[in-house]
């Protein structure tokens, strides 16, 4: 039996992948995503949803779908207890986690693994070392993984803001338990310090459960370079090359791009090989991420892993031509690595966009509407990753991300052209988004020349705001919005002769 | 005759000069001759002034429609000349939701004196908090919103008087 890939270029495999149906513990776009290998390969999909989003999208394409309840959609997506049971109530042989939600909670991976369901993640025990910031960061110092100096872990607050002060500023404060940015802030003079402790540790509460907090030196102008890595559990590892992703707003991610643009000489394997280095350690099994800060002098530190399939995973698969939800899949089926390392070459340059409900004139604040029209660009080299419909209403319920648009190209110059291009051609009407303002993010010399860090966004911000429409162009907006006001339109086709033959005339 | 439209908040004129044999409309002086008028549905259109190709992407919205144009959306509405009212100055004393989320935290008391730029309130939207602070001084007259209590977009958390010094 030979499957074809769905990136075309992966060697066909002859083993058999002894998974009938896969449940997707997840939502939205990466449902959607991880629901089309499954196709492929021939494996039934199913999907969860509280009742607010019964119709969409994910729960659509997916060939069963099951509800969860719970008070807020987001905790019914959190409830790992209710989703092992759907699991088995529909009969799935493995979960898929996607990202966020339980991707990387140990006590789900050892849930589903007690209940007899294949987990398609690492050992519960992996994803607690590299969940907590503290036990990772200290078992990559011993691994010979380089760690970014002056770690406080804080007892408590107040102790904290004494202790945190010592290591000098700018620092950077991070949730203990935590990612994507919540809980972080970096504080830049003792003044700041107590608040936005204080701030820090009360959103790691709320959204990790744990209200641990630590401090470190900020590396000023720090590129973000993470390395794609699949590993056997066995100790075998194999990295499918970095990504950048340094344009960043609120320590988020919004452009990401594969590979790194104009990394020194040396540096790319070097950062490969740490990142390989730290699997092959932890024994580590799927895909993962390893995340590193690159300063401006060539050194680089440890930041975390990510012990799941990372939101811009396609980008790598656009540059190495591999699958990589099939190779998570392969793993955790215990069929081992796909491939080898010296199959792994990069073939161009890939970009992803993130598409998010915000409003980028004031300061990128999620933005709430009903999206009344949908227009997607389409092409060979490009792929909208979304579970967007027309008709569809953005709520506060779950993270402003909408879509990913993500292109590939001969080499960077043209996979910026690309996106830029299609970007245009996104057309999202009814809610804000930030899709015009990533273009012109790639349209700026900064970006086009890799002068990369992240707090590029913020550097730039004033040549990267929108400005005032010119003249032209308002003139062309307000005859297209005229024509399609019925009363001006009845004024104008409506009229019998011979009034309609009058010139300029006033009421 | 003449319509007035908003492009995202503000308002413009625009003039029915000709209709035949072609449309021609003016705006703040300028003449357009729209040669092919385009669809009035929603979605991709394209139209033709002057000669031009303009392609645009429109979605009706209530009584409003969105207007892709050049990669940029805009909000356009049609002023009904019978409802037109004067708009209001900026409100400098409530301090406002800018997005739809919950109240986390109250920083200050009722009757508590404050200046610009402190923190009142702290909010949360879509796993974001957020500080907002006085847009002026003076002092809490109250509390529209309480700790935990949810508020949408625009809406109103605290009310802010202004401090008469006695004697």
């Amino acid at each position: 039996m030979t499957r074809e890939s769905s990136a075309g270029r992966a060697p066909p495999s002859t083993k058999a992948i002894p998974f009938r149906k896969i449940l997707i513990a997840n939502r939205g776009e990466i449902v959607c995503r991880v629901a089309r290998t499954l196709r492929e390969l021939g494996i039934a999909s199913v999907a969860v949803y509280h009742h607010v989003e019964m119709n969409a999208r994910h729960v659509r394409i997916a060939d069963e779908a099951i509800e969860i309840t719970g008070e807020t959609p987001v905790a019914a997506h959190l409830d790992g207890k209710q989703i092992v049971e759907a699991a088995l109530a529909v009969g799935a042989d493995a979960i898929h986690p996607g990202y966020g939600f339980l991707s990387e909670n140990a006590g789900f991976a050892k849930m589903v693994a007690d209940a007899g369901l294949a987990f398609i993640g690492p050992s519960a025990d992996v994803i607690a070392l590299m969940g907590d910031k503290i036990s990772a960061r200290d078992f990559a110092r011993r691994h010979g993984v380089p760690v970014a100096p002056s770690v406080v872990p804080a007892a408590d607050l107040a102790g904290f803001a004494a202790e945190a002060e010592k290591i000098g500023f700018p620092l950077v404060i991070k949730a203990t338990a935590g990612g994507g940015g919540k809980g972080m802030s970096v504080v830049r003079s003792a003044a700041g310090l107590d608040e936005a402790a204080r701030i820090a540790a009360s959103e790691a509460k709320r959204y990790f459960g744990d209200g641990r907090i630590y401090a470190e030196v900020y590396v000023e102008r720090p590129r973000h370079i993470e390395v794609q890595i699949l590993g056997d559990g066995e100790g075998n590892v194999v990295h499918l090359l970095e990504r950048e992703c340094s344009v960043q707003r609120r320590f988020q991610k919004i452009i990401e791009e594969a590979p790194a643009a104009n990394l020194p000489f040396g540096l790319r394997d070097a950062v490969c090989q740490a990142a390989v280095q730290l699997a092959a350690a932890a024994k580590y099994k799927n895909a993962g991420t390893v995340e590193f800060i690159l300063g401006a002098d060539g050194r680089f530190f440890f930041l975390e892993m990510n012990t799941r399939l990372q939101v811009e995973h396609p980008v790598t698969e656009m540059i190495t031509g591999f699958d990589l939800v099939r190779a998570q899949i392969e793993i955790a089926a215990g069929l081992g690595l796909p491939f080898a390392q010296d199959q792994v070459a990069a073939r161009g340059s890939a970009i992803e966009c993130r598409i998010c409900a915000e409003n980028p004139e004031r300061d990128f604040m999620p933005e709430t509407g009903t999206i009344q029209y949908l227009g997607v660009p389409e092409a060979p080299f490009l792929r909208f990753e979304s579970a967007l419909d027309a008709g569809q209403k953005i709520t506060a319920d779950f993270d402003p991300m909408l879509a990913k648009l993500v292109v590939h190209g001969a080499d960077r110059n043209e996979a910026i052209e690309r996106a830029i291009v299609a970007l245009g051609e996104l057309a999202i009407l009814g809610v804000r988004t930030n899709a015009d303002y990533l273009a012109r993010v790639l349209d700026h010399p900064a970006l086009r020349s890799g002068a990369l860090h992240t707090g590029f966004v913020l550097e730039h911000s004033p040549s990267l705001a929108a400005g005032e429409p010119d003249a032209a162009t308002l003139d062309k907006v307000l005859i297209a919005a005229a024509l399609g006001f019925r009363e001006f339109r009845d004024q104008v086709f409506d009229v019998p002769e011979p009034y309609a033959s009058m010139g300029r005339w006033r009421n | 005759m003449a319509f007035k439209l908003t492009v995202d908040g503000r308002a413009h004129e625009i003039e029915i000069v000709r209709r035949r044999p072609h449309l021609v409309v003016s705006i703040d002086g300028r003449d357009h001759e729209v040669t092919v008028a385009g669809g009035f549905e929603e979605g991709r259109q394209a139209m033709e002034v002057a000669g031009l190709v303009v392609h645009f992407v429109r979605a009706p919205c209530g009584d409003r429609q969105i207007i892709r144009l050049g990669g940029r959306n805009f909000e356009t509405g049609l002023i009904d000349p019978r409802s037109e009212v004067a708009g209001v100055g900026g409100d400098q004393d409530h301090v406002k939701a800018p997005m739809p989320g919950a109240v986390v935290s109250i920083h200050k008391s009722v009757g508590e004196a404050v200046k610009r730029g402190e923190t009142l309130v702290t909010i949360e939207s879509m796993k974001l908090q957020m500080a907002l602070a006085a847009p002026r001084d003076g002092r809490v007259a109250e509390f529209l919103r309480g700790e935990g209590e949810k508020v949408e977009k625009d809406e109103a958390i605290v009310r802010l008087e202004t401090v008469v010094r006695e004697g």
